[in-house]
């Protein structure tokens, strides 16, 4: 089934396998940590994780067997797929704590949100690698088409109601948009516009909910038992584990319960306390260094499509890493990012591996000519 | 127009793409391109780097310097939140008297830390309680499984003494709290168990089932009947008190926390009293089967009984595979709720559809007679009336179904056929389920030629329809379809859904469902023939020679109809006494009837398993019902507190 060139394998990307190997290794471990209940046997939970973190890569060996440039037509079939699910999700899908965001298949809960980011960046990428731009670059009128690309998904998002998935979308648009050639009446008057839009949305467009989140963050003493509670949590389980951690296991935030959610948004805030400043640096050398990495597959592309591609998923991976980062370390407020390869989560973690299947696709490609 | 142009040529660029010979499309980077992207791709990797700086600063400060200050916190940091349960919902009967409510019940918990066994503290538990502190280990292996911040029961419902020695002295004992849950309380003992059903605590597979994620081990859910149907309904939502403790496990303070909503309370149509009447003359006379009464002019269920009742003691704290295993093999089967679930041959009673066919299909009138020699002979076998000694000589309808004349039935089903036949019987609400908030309702079974073609590929024969005329052969019915039918006899031809449901109440008082009379079937234009049916049945309770003497009223005209159903059909016990024939080779007795007659308001029906007849075993407690339902209109007996001795046996 799996058909390779010898000279595709030749350029076989070892640097991302490590680097994936190595955060997968700690994400698991982490995951085992903060899921176990006391008794025998890990939770369940581990080992569905490790399941997905199986048929992840079975993906990725998949997906190096095609060549990259064959993906470009699907990418639309599966946007439009993507956004039908978002469709259907809205409409039959009951409400779940207050949002509708996941379709049950059984043996999964999709979350049509995550493939909708992977499936933007490809179409995006599709859409800016076609462009023929003048010398002085893009105007506004030829931002139309990635524009309302971004709208479709991004609006059927925002409705679930799941805000900080919409604004990932918003991100990715303009992080891609602006690695292309703009023009300068162009990115100001995009600049201007969303100013508004941020002001108008604060003003009208958030639940009570969102906009209590981050009141709660900028004075977080106002509702200590909630919001401003998982962020102190979150911030004492981190600050807590010092130098050296309290321990694999050991961590008496997460094991107590204290920190919320703390096999999803809030894992890395295990991590944090149970191996301290020398393990999250670690982790986030691992992290950063993919995400570097990935610039420089994109910079070797053998054609603007791939360009665009891989820089594409390194701003995918990056915003929602440095998202929930961020609020880990209580520099924003709550908001249901998850951490790639590392929040639980099967959605969100096949995903991101087929997006480092796609990168490590691009790198293993460069050279050949079409 | 510049961009006029632009967007021409992008459009047919545009246009290639799709046509198909896209390759040539994207360019490879020209040395121009690559410069810029090398631009863009440097200021990216700066702000990744800003950033990775930026969160690794971050982790500095938090870790490093502020490390020790966290630590502090951390160690300090003893908010446990701890669930409260909510009081689940009351259950009612209709007249607003409690079944099921709840009462304070205190148990032992520990509350462990780091998942470590002191065992002196327990040794000094186990003093308190006067039990052996093994059993207290035993309990706390069982829960190892869950997560530290759940407490470990190690007592329940303890005496009131030993919980003020605890409160008392809870500084020698770190982590041991009293903890007051709610209890269910049965006023009526087990009155009406196989549809109120019982709780029991949640188990794991519950527990990893992803929508029950508000339930905690040690949870109590409904397992059975009501308390499992109405689930949602009855066990209200958790409180939660935000408990700050020190490192020791003592509380310091209590945060503000979240009152628990109680359950609502679900009214039921029932009637306490019929229920009692009915279940305790069948425990007293040893019987096993069905009584079911219902209200014929919206389909409220008054009465549901199946006896024996199910003993909800045995199923308290998980019941034991031995009381499991007596259950199944008990010949009286307890653990089958027989109102719904228990399906027989309708016998005679099924002589009220095949009259009601006859006349509204105009194959007879209330004139026509036919003679009964005591059997009737179809092809080359005869089939005999219960009465073939003499039998009935010439009979009309009224006299068919007061004294239950088989032939006459034989003649009459023999002319419907057995397709019409079943088309009444589907209207009347038979063969199919109710739908009514019962567990493992049956639908029982009308049969077809059709259906006989497809379940045994074999052509209906003639002979069979004689059977299903007088209601043996294939024809299984539960009580409450018979009952539902009697109903609709009764109130004009209006087949309604039995509900036992009245109203359920949030904890608020308001009434957020309330029964509503559905009518599944309306048999119109059969006015005459339904009061013919009636006429006949009046006379099979009031008439000299009826089958059903034994439910008459003083002065209120009861009209019904008996029936004997044959479990087997075997020669060897045909001769012997009927007192002699093994307990489960018996006949089934079946009575069912309404009342008043006139104006019907109450419809009842009984089954009595291997009851032998009809008349004598089920009519009487039929009987008792109605007198206890129309107490007050009666004349006074003599001696109002006992029911009525009926003789067992004999005809």
């Amino acid at each position: 089934m799996l058909r390779f060139d010898r000279r595709v394998l030749n350029n076989f990307d070892w640097v991302t396998v490590l680097t994936l190997s190595l955060i997968t290794i700690m994400s698991l471990a982490n995951l085992f940590s903060a899921t176990w209940n006391g008794g025998p046997s890990p939770s369940p939970l581990f080992f569905k994780q490790l399941y997905f973190f199986l048929f992840g890569y079975a993906l990725i060996l998949f997906i190096l067997s095609v060549d990259y440039s064959e993906l470009e037509m699907l990418s639309y079939v599966g946007y439009v797929a993507v956004c039908f699910l978002l469709i259907y999700t809205k409409l039959f899908v009951k409400v779940v704590a207050g949002s509708q965001r996941w379709i049950d298949l059984g043996f999964i809960k999709l979350q049509p949100s995550e493939p909708a980011k992977l499936f933007l960046v490809l179409v995006l990428a599709s859409c800016y690698a076609r462009f023929e731009a003048k010398e002085d670059g893009y105007g506004l009128l030829d931002l139309l088409r990635p524009a309302a690309l971004t709208v479709v998904p991004f609006l059927l998002i925002v409705i679930q109601p799941d805000l900080g998935t919409a604004l990932m979308l918003a991100f990715m648009f303009v992080s891609m948009t602006l690695f292309s050639r703009l023009r300068w009446p162009a990115l100001t008057s995009l600049s201007i516009t969303g100013l508004i839009t941020v002001v108008l949305g604060w003003k009208y467009g958030l639940k009570p909910y969102q906009r209590r989140r981050i009141e709660t963050f900028l004075n977080p003493e106002s509702d200590p038992m909630n919001h401003g509670y998982q962020i102190k949590q979150s911030k004492i389980a981190v600050g807590s584990g010092e130098f050296f951690g309290k321990g694999f296991m050991e961590g008496t935030q997460g094991h107590l319960n204290f920190l919320p959610e703390r096999h999803t948004d809030f894992a890395f805030a295990v991590w944090c306390e149970e191996l301290g400043f020398v393990g999250s640096m670690f982790f986030l050398l691992c992290f950063f260094f993919l995400l570097l990495w990935g610039m420089n597959i994109a910079l070797s592309a053998r054609d603007k499509f791939g360009v665009y591609l891989a820089f594409g998923i390194v701003m995918l991976i990056f915003w929602q890493g440095l998202i929930n980062l961020f609020m880990i370390m209580g520099m924003l407020p709550v908001v249901g990012i998850p951490l790639p390869f590392f929040s639980y989560g099967g959605s969100s973690l096949l995903t991101n591996l087929i997006a480092i299947g796609i990168l490590m696709n691009i790198r293993m490609r460069r050279f050949q000519k079409r | 127009m510049r961009k006029i142009n632009r967007r021409r040529t992008h459009g047919t660029e545009e246009d290639a793409a799709r046509s198909g010979d896209d390759k040539t499309v994207i360019s490879h980077i020209n040395q121009g391109e690559l410069d810029l992207y090398r631009r863009r791709a440097m200021y990216s990797s700066a702000v990744l780097i800003f950033f990775f700086a930026t969160l690794a600063a971050r982790l500095w400060y938090l870790q490093i310097l502020q490390g020790d200050q966290y630590a502090k916190l951390a160690q300090n940091n003893r908010v446990r939140t701890v669930d409260i349960a909510a009081p689940r919902g009351n259950i009612l009967d209709r007249k607003g008297r409690e079944i099921v409510t709840n009462k304070p019940s205190f148990n032992v918990v520990w509350v462990r830390e780091k998942n470590r066994i002191d065992e002196e503290l327990i040794k000094k538990v186990a003093a308190i309680l006067a039990v052996d502190p093994s059993d207290l280990l035993a309990r706390i292996r069982k829960m190892a499984g869950t997560p530290g911040h759940i407490p470990i029961r190690l007592a329940e419902n303890i005496e009131w003494d030993k919980v003020a020695y605890i409160e008392n002295n809870r500084m020698d004992m770190p982590g041991i709290k009293i903890e007051v849950v709610p209890q269910r309380v049965y006023h009526y003992g087990n009155l009406a168990s196989h549809m109120i059903g019982y709780l029991a605590e949640i188990s794991k597979e519950d527990l990893t089932d992803a929508e029950t994620d508000s339930y905690r081990p040690g949870d109590m859910t409904g397992k059975m009947g009501l308390e499992r149907l109405r689930e949602k309904d009855l066990r209200g939502e958790k409180g939660r008190e935000y408990m700050e403790v020190n490192s020791l496990g003592f509380e310091q303070r209590n945060l503000k926390g979240l009152e628990p909503l109680p359950g609502s309370d679900i009214q039921l149509t029932l009637d306490v009293d019929l229920q009692q009447a009915a279940e305790k003359i069948m425990m007293d006379e040893n019987k096993s089967g069905a009584v079911v009464a219902v209200e014929v002019n919206t389909g409220r269920l008054l009465l549901v009984a199946s006896s024996p009742v199910l003993d909800l003691s045995k199923f308290l704290g998980g019941i034991s595979s031995k009381n499991w295993k007596e259950m199944l093999d008990n010949p009286h089967h307890p653990l089958i709720n027989k109102t719904v679930q228990g399906q027989y041959p309708p016998a005679s009673t099924y002589k009220i559809v095949t009259a009601l066919a006859g006349l509204a299909e105009g194959i007879i009138t209330p004139d026509s007679t036919v003679y009964c020699p005591g059997s009737y002979r179809f092809g080359n076998r005869s089939y005999r009336c219960w009465k073939y000694k003499g039998g009935h000589g010439t009979v009309n309808l009224k006299r068919a179904l007061s004294e239950s004349c088989d032939v006459y039935f034989y003649h009459l089903g023999q002319r419907l056929g057995v397709n019409r036949l079943a088309n009444y019987a589907s209207h009347l609400g038979l063969g199919k389920k109710t739908g009514v908030e019962i567990e493992h309702e049956k639908s029982g079974l009308i049969p077809t030629s059709e259906w006989k073609l497809k379940r045994y590929g074999k052509p209906w024969q003639d002979g069979e329809t004689l059977s299903v005329a007088i209601g043996q052969g294939f024809n299984l019915v539960t009580p409450l379809q018979l009952a539902m039918m009697t109903a609709a006899v009764a109130n004009g031809g209006r087949l309604y859904k039995p509900s036992i449901i009245e109203t359920v109440r949030d904890p608020d008082g308001h009434i957020v469902e309330r029964f509503q009379a559905t009518e599944l079937d309306h048999f119109t234009g059969q006015e005459r023939a339904l009061n013919l049916l009636k006429e006949g049945l009046i006379e099979a309770v009031n008439g000299r020679r009826g089958t059903s003497t034994k439910a008459r009223l003083n002065s209120i005209t009861v009209a019904g109809k008996t029936g004997t159903a044959q479990v087997v059909r075997i020669k060897q016990y045909k001769h012997l006494k009927e007192e002699n024939i093994p307990y489960k080779y018996r006949d089934h007795a079946w009575f069912t009837c309404f009342a008043p007659a006139e104006n019907p308001e109450i419809a009842v029906t009984v089954l009595v398993e291997h009851g032998l007849h009809g008349g004598s075993a089920a009519a009487p407690i039929a009987k008792a019902v109605l007198e206890k339902y129309f107490a007050d209109r009666l004349p006074k007996p003599e001696d109002a507190g006992a029911l009525p001795v009926v003789p067992v046996g004999g005809d």
